[in-house]
């Protein structure tokens, strides 16, 4: 709870601070409370709360916290470049994405389903706006129109299997709505329908077939700063309600919705990787890759109590936020992968930083991605063994996406032309790097 | 500790020394590493395990008397490619030396690992320098030919990943002893599919018949110095995957269940692999093809999974690494002073470099597998413990000393003699007959005396139960 009350309030100061027109004191401000946030979150129970009465509300861990603060911190880094241009709304940018964090810390951990309704409003209102941000192209707005219209819908939705559950059960504690649905209510009509809707909206908000299709839109109108913060940060928190929601309150239906979530898994995986194979735009790929990520990251489902996902979204936030920072350093405008030809021989750090992440998202030993793979098949391949083999095989096409663009930005130019980063861009490229490779620790 | 991190401290500090002496770097580094690793194995008793702990929770090592053997194979042919390219641009560069270290860093992790974990982490880590290595030094008109090597052993390595996690899980243990002491009876035909996996990732490297269709295209493409890393060492992983961890832990109904499929296809591999080979042009092609005919027949013999069978293996996996180093500089060799690897364009070097025509004489009797020679040992007993377990398999299995000899021969007699085409041709550099001159000796040794390297690694080589 602390956690939040700082993110809220640092977000209310930048709002102040940004109407000095100085990008530097907003972007200090927000670093500060995210900073703040994380700090919180790790020394949360060892000091007494003073929303200690709230923080039985939302039981959130601290962990998770970390990562989203921690994401996010790299994100608006990774990003800086653009916001700075539009000095006049700096603050705007960073006091909405604050925002927004508050509605992913609460939604990542609920133990009720309206907090996490509400929580997930917070999270996407804000976002609505991000994407809409670039208010001269109107690619933004239609992506901005889109992610509104389609996201409201399936807010709707969800609020609708809420509704639903809670007929069934009369509660919206997650505990509550357990122990009823454990007594065999889960089999009647209404629970199901319920499950099944909150499956739908979640699928739609962590970006999974079948309720993919904003994606790509959304994600090509979108600037890439934005990118860097929705790709990762929306994910990290709709996986970890889903598996919050799915595996505590649907805990006893697990054999109903398990054979959905494989097909999910599966779909996902191919269609993401089948279709990011022929992009020829950045941003689309990036979408589409995120699409089968997030087809990965319901593995976790498969066995909830073992199962450790942390790692896995960990290395796919960094490795996805290292390629978004290279590629609007070298194209912001023209967002082709053509521009991608030789790009690590012009600047060192870039070289890198991408190789680390082509590979670590490709799942080749010894960089993080692998081990969060690992980790997650490592728990999920007892349980579904047919889908673990499939999503190996998804995966080698996966490589393949990831390789060619690795193959192209490889490519020895015959004329370098340096490009120049500036510091925060090296930091967040550092940062990536440091984590990609930190994934060793684990062995 | 030193003898496996070296080559990593290596691979980081050839980014930072000035181009003008990475070559000298690389040699006197690999040198290094090798005069090591033979110290090393001197103070070795070899009935011992020198454990290595650096606290990891996944990887550990130990290594055995057949590790130290194949580290000291390792470090011999990253010596002996950094030597044979001494006079070549490729050395100068120095993302090839640091990429050589990082591949000798992953193989002797691979051999000297002591988890299944640690073994696919540095069996999939030896695919990043090798891909990198292909992809800047080698002629890939397009990266198909790059992606389809990669993928091909990609999708091998994850069917491998599948079987590693299903075997922790079926056996909770993670290190070699534990699981050698495992008993793997009760999973019934799940052992199969886990012996499946570990199978098809090696069945690509070796690679076994059906999955073959990538060697050949990256051989040519492939620098010279890639693809004697890559068929010189990086196979060997494959074999020694089998050797060591494979058919010791899935001894039993796995064993017996692939035992005859996979000699099968060895076999088809060896008659295939000659046949195909006597009809190429191309002097790289054909050495591919003749490395699936040798390769075939190692698979094959290793699938009997018989003490002594396993322990002449080594002899042969030996004796294979020295052959294609050898026949590859050569084909480099022709390649670099004539710009053309065609068959039908060369003709009558024996006259112009007639050091060269030695060297290359002695080197295609050592892959003839003539007596004192390392090779005929090897294939000698490989053939008969095949014939042992069928004589048809036994009979098919020798023709490689028919075909071998008929392709061998034409690989060295057309360029060698016959009419003079090529007038002009630089006899050796002294790095090229140093090179030529170690491989030979240590041919010839192996033929005269094998028991010692035999001797060796049998303190390691478990006695199978049946």
């Amino acid at each position: 709870m602390d956690s939040i009350v700082i993110l809220f309030i640092s977000g209310l100061l930048g709002l102040f601070v940004g109407m000095q027109k100085k990008p530097l004191f907003s972007i200090f401000i927000a670093s500060l409370g995210l900073i703040g946030a994380g700090v919180a979150a790790y020394f949360k129970g060892s000091y007494v709360s003073p929303f200690a009465s709230y923080a039985q509300f939302i039981p959130t861990q601290g962990l998770v916290i970390i990562l989203l603060c921690a994401v996010t911190l790299l994100a608006m880094l990774g990003g800086y470049k653009r916001y700075k241009s539009d000095d006049e709304h700096t603050g705007d940018y960073f006091a909405l994405i604050l925002f927004s964090v508050c509605g992913a810390i609460i939604m990542a951990q609920p133990n009720d389903l309206m907090l996490f309704f509400i929580g997930l409003e917070i999270l996407s209102i804000p976002i609505y706006v991000l994407v809409g941000i670039e208010k001269g192209s109107s690619r933004s707005a239609e992506a901005a129109v889109k992610y509104f219209f389609t996201g409201s819908f399936a807010s709707a939705i969800l609020l609708f299997g809420i509704a639903l559950l809670y007929g069934a059960t009369g509660s919206f504690q997650i505990i509550e709505i357990q122990s009823n649905l454990a007594i065999g209510i889960w089999q009647s009509p209404m629970a199901i329908i319920g499950s099944l809707f909150l499956l739908a909206g979640f699928t739609f908000k962590i970006g999974a077939v079948p309720f993919h299709f904003w994606g790509p839109d959304v994600y090509d109108g979108a600037s890439n700063s934005v990118l860097m913060y929705m790709s990762t940060v929306v994910k990290i928190a709709g996986i970890y309600a889903i598996i919050n929601v799915f595996g505590q309150v649907f805990r006893d239906s697990y054999a109903f919705w398990i054979d959905l979530i494989c097909i999910i898994i599966v779909l996902s995986m191919f269609y993401g990787y089948i279709t990011a194979w022929k992009q020829t735009s950045f941003r689309r790929l990036i979408a589409y890759s995120s699409i089968a990520n997030a087809g990965l990251m319901l593995f976790a489902l498969a066995d909830i109590h073992n199962s450790n996902i942390f790692l896995f979204v960990t290395a796919y936030a960094v490795a996805t936020i290292a390629l978004v920072v290279v590629n609007f350093a070298v194209n912001d405008d023209t967002d082709s992968l053509a521009n991608w030809e030789g790009i690590a021989w012009r600047n060192p750090v870039i070289g890198v930083a991408l190789v680390l992440a082509l590979f670590s998202l490709a799942g080749i030993p010894p960089f993080a991605g692998f081990f969060g793979k690992f980790s997650l098949l490592w728990s999920a391949a007892p349980h579904v063994p047919y889908t673990a083999i499939l999503a190996l095989i998804a995966s080698v096409i996966g490589a393949f996406v990831y390789l060619r663009l690795m193959i192209s930005a490889l490519k020895k130019p015959k004329v370098t032309m340096p490009i120049h980063l500036s510091f925060e861009q090296v930091l967040v490229l550092v940062l990536t790097s440091l984590t990609t490779i930190g994934a060793l620790y684990f062995i | 500790m030193a003898l496996i991190l070296l080559p990593l401290v290596f691979s980081l500090v050839a980014w930072f020394i000035p181009s003008n002496i990475t070559r000298i770097f690389g040699l006197i580094a690999s040198a290094a590493t090798l005069v090591l690793s033979s110290v090393a194995v001197c103070y070795f008793e070899p009935s011992e395990h020198l454990l290595i702990d650096f606290g990891l929770r996944f990887v550990r090592f130990s290594i055995d008397s057949l590790g130290f053997t194949m580290i000291l194979l390792t470090n011999a042919v990253i010596f002996l490619v950094f030597l044979s390219n001494f006079k070549r641009s490729i050395t100068n560069e120095k993302r090839f030396t640091a990429l050589a270290f990082l591949m000798q860093f992953g193989l002797l992790g691979v051999f000297t690992t002591n988890t299944i974990l640690g073994f696919y982490i540095f069996w999939e880590l030896t695919l990043l320098p090798i891909f990198l290595i292909l992809y800047w030094f080698g002629s890939f008109d397009k990266p198909r030919a790059l992606l389809q090597f990669f993928l091909y052993t990609l999708l091998g390595s994850l069917a491998m990943l599948l079987s590693v996690i299903g075997l922790m899980h079926a056996t909770n243990q993670q290190t070699y002893e534990a699981l050698l002491a495992a008993d793997l009876s009760s999973l019934g035909n799940t052992s199969i599919f886990l012996m499946g996996g570990f199978l098809l990732a090696f069945a690509v490297k070796i690679p076994l018949f059906p999955f073959h269709t990538w060697q050949a295209e990256t051989y040519t493409k492939a620098p010279t110095a890639g693809t004697m890393l890559l068929s010189a060492i990086m196979l060997k992983m494959a074999l020694f995957g089998l050797l060591k961890w494979v058919l010791p832990i899935f001894d039993g109904i796995a064993t017996d269940f692939w035992r005859w499929p996979i000699i099968t296809l060895g076999i088809i591999g060896v008659v295939y692999g000659a046949v195909v080979a006597i009809r190429q042009q191309d002097l790289k092609t054909l050495f591919a093809y003749a490395s699936l005919s040798h390769l075939g027949l190692i698979a094959a013999a290793l699938m009997l999974n018989n003490f002594d069978t396993n322990q002449i293996a080594v002899v042969q996996i030996v004796n294979h690494s020295i052959v294609s180093i050898g026949l590859f500089l050569a084909a480099g060799i022709i390649e670099q002073r004539l710009g053309t690897r065609e068959l039908g364009q060369l003709g009558g070097i024996a006259k112009v470099a007639p050091r060269f025509a030695f060297w290359f004489a002695v080197l295609t009797f050592v892959s003839l597998s003539v007596p004192f020679t390392a090779g005929f040992i090897g294939e000698f007993f490989l053939i008969k413990a095949l014939f042992s377990a069928n004589a048809l398999t036994g009979f098919l299995a020798s023709t490689t000393l028919v075909l071998g000899a008929v392709y061998m021969l034409k690989a060295y007699q057309a360029p060698m003699f016959g009419p003079t085409i090529n007038a002009t041709f630089e006899d050796l550099h002294w790095s090229e007959i140093a090179v030529f001159a170690i491989l030979s000796i240590a041919a010839i040794y192996l033929g005269l005396a094998p028991q010692c390297l035999t001797d060796f690694v049998a303190h390691s080589l478990t006695q199978p139960t049946h």
